[in-house]
């Protein structure tokens, strides 16, 4: 893929997951249990991954965190997303090779879990307060939950962008 | 290939039913003594069995405001300035188990077990 292209692309899908980032911040939390939520910008960081590789991947979430806490959260909150973001992507890298992209949504349920570990871990470090971890399963529970949802959204627009020969 | 996913399939509904009813089976704990926090500093200890009438706390923070309604055996969050009110919706604490957490101010309340009253 020339090198202009790759560019032009990395940036598209960093301003497509901003956008959904920010729009998905403005939706109520469907339930009342800090940590969860749908994760729908994950989405992009997993086709990015497929389509142009590990590191474009990475610099593209990195973006998407950063821009996302200036645009939409608050420097406490860039703290828990970027330790969630970080888990959720080694998660990625290391299974996406292994698993294929007919089986993103087994990758994306694990990279929940882990978001979703990284951010409560996060969180325990900052208030230390430990009582705080009684949230672990119902965390790891939507972490499955929604990554398999966004694994099978992915997979989804991974099939509609071959169609269009992209 | 097919077996494989429906282990998969197997594993995520056994966690995800797993937690979910962990989490409803939790917050139900005997204790009393509620203990509000701040970035890991204890401000408050209210001991809920004692408290006679209801009244508000207000924690402000250089993280934000929170107000903190505390009546007879239970203590909830009734106003936050934060933009996801996760906190607000959270509701009433009456026992021990699930602490409220509002992330973005860094406050968690939570119940002490019984034992562990001081």
């Amino acid at each position: 893929m020339r090198k202009t292209r790759k560019l032009t692309l990395m940036a598209l899908l960093t301003a497509i997951a901003l956008t959904i980032f920010v729009v998905e911040n403005q939706i109520p939390a469907p339930v009342p249990i800090p940590g969860v939520k749908l994760g729908l910008a994950n989405i992009i960081t997993l086709i990015t991954m497929v389509l142009l590789g590990k590191r474009e991947a990475g610099v593209v979430l990195l973006v998407r965190i950063l821009m996302g806490a200036m645009f939409a959260g608050s420097p406490s909150t860039l703290l828990f997303s970027a330790a969630g973001g970080l888990l959720a992507y080694l998660v990625m890298c290391l299974l996406v090779g292994r698993f294929g992209s007919d089986r993103l949504w087994i990758v994306s349920a694990l990279a929940g879990i882990a978001h979703n570990a990284g951010q409560l871990l996060a969180c325990v470090l900052v208030v230390k307060t430990p009582g705080v971890f009684a949230y672990a399963p119902v965390l790891a529970a939507s972490g499955v939950i929604t990554g398999v949802f966004t694994g099978l959204a992915a997979q989804s627009l991974l099939k509609a962008l071959k169609k269009l020969k992209f | 290939m097919k077996k494989q996913n429906l282990v998969w399939i197997l594993i995520f509904t056994v966690l995800a039913a797993g937690g979910l009813l962990w989490y409803f089976s939790l917050g139900h704990g005997v204790g009393t003594v509620a203990v509000v926090s701040v970035n890991g500093e204890q401000l408050e200890r209210i001991d809920l069995s004692k408290v006679r009438k209801a009244y508000d706390l207000d924690i402000t923070t250089e993280y934000g405001h929170n107000i903190v309604h505390v009546e007879p055996g239970a203590i909830s969050v009734s106003e936050a300035d934060c933009p996801d009110q996760i906190c607000v919706f959270q509701g009433k604490l009456t026992g021990s188990g699930i602490p409220i957490i509002c992330m973005p101010h860094r406050l968690v309340i939570e119940i002490e077990g019984g034992d562990l009253d001081a």
